[in-house]
């Protein structure tokens, strides 16, 4: 089996992104946003609207001055600064980054309002100074030409493919492994108790956890102009002088110089099951929390949370139903519905493997996925953005129907198209949709073969890939379709805010009862992802189900994958006979894998 | 509703003559299109039955608890009045939980506990690769790595399916022990029952020291029965081993054939209660067989007061084993108490789960050899995770973190 993904990245790689952002001209032209740099010590307090669950409302912030700022809504993104202490070697000191004040203040204020707190903890690499290196000998990763945009509104990324900086390949060795296994006595932060994650988080982590090996280093540049190499896989806690020695023993590095050594950071961070799928605060009304305070980490993470608690905050401020991204309709569904019922332990990244319909959750339809939703629900996406977005709907649904009504036998295609290898098992008639599925298939071969009405689709390039990748997946999309269903069917079905689970008559376990208080799910859809929780309890927790439950969601399920071509070209269409139907019918079932 | 012969849709074969009852929905239980089969309640049948549905595309057996759900779903079902049904939906999903757990004990359990890992772990590799091939120095070695344990695993599952209902493996009957004090002919009734000298006597007490089983079919009914070393305060440490092994087996075992000798048998009934009472565990099913018939004579009176006995005596024969009187009436006695234990529908028959299995074990053989078809990396993944899907229903399933959890362990993935 060759190792091949088609025409699409899982995560398109973001080792561009850090010499992209931030783009502050642009933030500081955007209208109706005022910025104001200041510490904010504590949080304006008054009491709860009586409709909604928490102990009380949240009016404003005050800043170390002692002024204050009053706020229909408050988000917090504290990163690493709640509490946060900097380890290199055996010594610390507070700080949320190499030489910020870290918050206490506020710190002291959330635990005291009765926030669950844990801690975590992270690191960062040293960073090198370029003209210091020699990346002659080192393997060289030339960036993607053409570069693919994040955006969709981008036609093409604004550098040119050729100015693009690569990143360079080097491997430690064991002279570096050495110097860290003679020196754990000096180096607290990986024997510490604060739990760490379960992938490695620094590289003595790694010279521990798997010995006698090379580990991967990858040097990327922090940016453009910047003279600063960031090595990834490096990160250290070594005392600076031993950091030195490991940097020198490294092929390119031999005389290299650290601009800033690498460090450990704790810090704490907030239980994100005390959050709803808004990413408000049960607790404090009004009051978000984004990023690494919920106990992820990574810039995308990150991102995604601040996207969403925003949208929110303003909806709120609005009069407006919340915004929830589902599991079904987008990774930050996942993120968010994993944090706010799970919890977590340790710092929280986002892979692939998280998400169960990742087959449908790709990276080239998210405009069908979100997009329209963020402008009529949201508020958050342009005008010019979504009419984009209801043209390349409009246009793939209509590709879809003309490739699934160009029908002809096996034999004909097989002269129509050479290059395809149809084997002689199908079943007539195939339709152009069934032979664009072949991987050596695409929309220039098709249109060449049957130029009327196939050249002009082909001849748009986006639509092009878009409908090849279409046809490539649809017998996964279409399997996921009844387990979408489903999911979405218990995510339609609301919990109360203010059970007690600890009182209500129901056939519960003490630990089921305990775990679903700590949980606090929204939806039964839920609870049904909670560890544990056995079947007949879910079952009995449906008595409790709000009498509302099918008016929720209206819009879901509009726009989603399967569904949305569906009303011309059905996607309840048998799949195609290479795959054998029966054994793809029988296997349903919604779990959490 | 019809009175309709059953056939396996495959084979033709006639499976029973039932009743038939089709409820168009929404004038169903659970507001969908509803079918009923009323099949006579023999557990090859329902075996048979069951088997034969689950080859049938489109159609899989229903979560604990599913049909509840779909009749909520669709308003059919108002939980807030049904209180009764709270107890009854944790009595069968407990009962099904219970046996899915015994089902897992024994050599059956870790068969199917280690494909599981097996599965999950290439499913976490191959998820590794698509994760963290770029960065992490995941090699595409791991996924030759990956078809060569699903090749394997294929194979293992195919034979395991081929040999099926006949082999040694499926040891999932009935547990039946006989246990009772030394030299009272535990061990020739075990032959007996077999038919064939699976288990060593000799007229020396203390002979059987280890635990001799036997898959038998009583009936129609799937028993494991086991022989065990006679219950006493043994000095030889072999023999000790033997009999705690024996105690641990009463412990577990659905039905006790309490065999004792009937001539040296206690009339009394608190004494013989007491003997009774050292045997078997005080909630098991038991059925008292008194051996030895032969050598009575004139003390068939201890029969006769079974009845009268405080407290009553558990289904009693005389038996001997050395002239095959009372066989008979030992075998209508026991496949009475095998009727009662695997006719209970809530308890769910050793050969309803048998059939879950296979069908569940069919579902994960499909979705492998439409594996080895892919060769987009991520529908290839999709697949094994439909494979360990349906592999979970048998050892329960695994989650996200689960896979993570092997990742790590097994990739140096960092930062």
């Amino acid at each position: 089996m060759l190792p091949w993904l088609f025409s699409m990245s899982f995560s398109i790689c973001e080792k561009e992104s850090r010499q992209v952002f931030p783009k502050r001209k642009e933030i500081l032209s955007t209208p109706l946003l005022t910025i104001r740099e200041a510490s904010v010590e504590d949080l304006l307090l008054t009491e709860p609207e009586a409709n909604r669950p928490g102990k009380c409302q949240v009016t404003g912030v005050v800043l170390g001055d002692g002024s204050t700022v009053c706020a229909g809504s408050v988000i917090l993104t504290t990163g690493t600064f709640l509490r946060g202490v900097i380890l290199m070697g055996l010594e610390t000191h507070p700080a949320g980054r190499l030489g910020d004040q870290p918050a206490v203040g506020l710190a002291q204020t959330l635990e005291k309002l009765g926030f669950t707190v844990g801690r975590l903890k992270t690191g960062t690499p040293p960073r090198l100074a370029k003209d210091t290196i020699n990346f002659s000998g080192l393997e060289e990763r030339v960036p993607d030409n053409p570069p693919v945009p994040f955006s969709f509104l981008s036609k093409a990324v604004w550098i040119k493919p050729e100015d693009q900086l690569s990143c360079y390949l080097t491997h430690t060795n064991l002279k570096a492994q050495q110097i860290v296994l003679d020196n754990l006595h000096l180096n607290d932060h990986v024997r510490e108790t604060t739990k760490g994650p379960r992938y490695c988080p620094s590289f003595e982590s790694k010279v521990l956890r798997f010995p006698n090996r090379e580990h991967q280093v990858w040097l990327e540049p922090e940016g453009l102009e910047s003279d600063v190499i960031y090595p990834q896989g490096l990160s250290m806690t070594l005392p600076p002088e031993l950091q030195e020695q490991v940097i020198r023993s490294i092929p390119g590095l031999e005389k290299a110089k650290i601009l800033q050594p690498g460090y450990g950071v704790q810090y704490d961070f907030l239980d994100p099951r005390q959050l709803t799928a808004s990413l408000e605060s049960r607790l404090v009304q009004r009051l978000f929390f984004a990023g690494q305070i919920n106990g992820t980490t990574g810039y995308e993470e990150a991102a995604a949370q601040g996207i969403i608690a925003g949208i929110n905050a303003c909806l709120l401020v609005q009069g407006k139903p919340p915004f929830i991204v589902s599991r079904t309709e987008g990774y930050v569904g996942v993120l968010i519905d994993d944090l706010t019922t799970l919890g977590t332990t340790e710092p929280y990244r986002m892979f692939t493997s998280r998400v169960e319909f990742r087959m449908s959750l790709r990276p080239d339809n998210a405009d069908a996925r979100l997009t329209h939703r963020g402008f009529e629900e949201a508020g958050c996406v342009s005008q010019q953005r979504y009419e984009q977005a209801v043209q390349m709907r409009a246009a793939l649904e209509d590709g879809i129907a003309t490739l699934k009504s160009i029908q002809f036998s096996v034999s004909k295609w097989s002269h129509l198209v050479r290059e395809v290898p149809i084997s002689s098992n199908r079943r007539s008639p195939l339709s152009a949709f069934d032979v664009l599925r072949y991987p050596e298939a695409n929309m220039e071969i098709l249109a060449r073969a049957i130029p009327e009405p196939l050249r002009k689709l082909a001849e748009w390039r986006e639509l092009s890939e878009r409908l090849k990748i279409e046809a490539a997946y649809e017998w996964c999309v279409v399997n996921q379709q009844q387990e979408i269903e489903e999911v979405r069917r218990d995510e339609a079905l609301r919990l109360p805010e203010d059970i007690d689970y600890f009182a209500i008559d129901a056939s519960l376990s003490a630990e089921v009862r305990e775990k679903l208080n700590s949980s606090r799910p929204q939806t039964i859809g839920a609870v049904s992802r909670i560890p544990g929780v056995t079947p007949a309890a879910i079952i009995n927790l449906l008595r409790f189900v709000k009498a509302e439950k099918l008016k929720a969601f209206p819009q879901t399920g509009k726009y989603l994958s399967g569904k949305m071509y569906s009303e011309k070209a059905t996607s309840q269409t048998p799949i195609s006979a290479e795959i054998s139907e029966e054994e793809l019918g029988s296997t349903f079932v919604k779990t959490p894998l | 509703m019809a009175l309709r012969r059953i056939r396996d849709p495959h084979t033709a074969e006639l499976l029973d003559r039932g009743l038939v009852v089709w409820f168009p929905g929404p004038q169903s239980f659970t507001g969908e299109d509803c079918m009923e089969l009323h099949v006579h309640g023999g557990p090859a049948v329902v075996s048979g039955v069951l088997r034969a549905l689950g080859r049938l595309s489109g159609l899989r057996p229903a979560e604990p608890g599913e049909f509840t759900r779909r009749a909520f779903h669709r308003g059919k079902l108002d939980l807030t009045a049904a209180e009764g049904l709270r107890d009854l939906i944790h009595a069968e999903t407990e009962a099904q939980r219970q046996q899915a757990l015994r089902q897992m004990e024994g050599e059956l359990g870790r068969l199917y506990q280690q494909w599981g890992e097996t599965l999950t772990q290439a499913l976490a590799h191959i998820e590794a690769y698509i994760d963290f091939s770029e960065d992490d120095n995941v090699e595409e070695e791991v996924l030759s790595q990956v078809d060569a344990a699903v090749q394997t695993l294929e194979q293992e599952i195919a034979a395991h399916l081929q040999d099926g209902r006949r082999g040694e493996l499926l040891r999932s009957g009935v547990r039946a022990v006989i246990a009772g004090p030394p030299n009272v002919g535990k061990s020739s009734l075990l032959n007996l029952l077999c038919q064939r000298p699976a288990a060593i006597v000799s007229p020396v007490a203390g002979t059987t020291r280890d635990v001799v089983e036997v898959s038998l079919n009583v009936s129609g009914y799937p028993v494991v029965l086991s022989g065990t070393a006679g219950l006493r305060d043994a000095t030889d440490p072999i023999e000790q081993e033997g009999v705690s092994r024996a105690r641990d087996r009463l412990q577990h075992a659905d039905l006790v054939l309490a065999v004792l000798d009937a001539t040296t048998v206690p009339t009394e009934p608190a004494e013989l209660g007491a003997a009774l009472g050292s045997l078997v565990p005080p909630t098991t099913p038991c059925i008292l067989v008194l051996n030895k018939a032969d050598l009575l004579r004139g003390h068939t009176g201890v029969l006769c007061d079974a009845s009268t006995h405080r407290p009553p005596l558990p289904p009693t024969t005389l038996l001997s084993c050395k002239t095959g009187e009372g066989t008979d009436s030992l075998l209508q006695l026991l496949g009475q108490q095998l009727a009662k234990l695997c006719g209970d529908p809530l308890a769910g028959s050793p050969s309803l789960t048998q059939s879950r299995h296979s069908t569940q074990l069919g579902g994960c053989m499909a979705a492998l050899a439409l594996y080895r078809q892919q060769q987009d990396v991520g529908m290839a993944a999709e697949q094994l995770r439909l494979a360990r899907r349906h592999l979970g229903r048998i050892t329960g399933h695994v989650g996200a973190e689960d896979i993570l959890d092997v990742i790590f362990r097994d990739f140096c993935i960092g930062k």
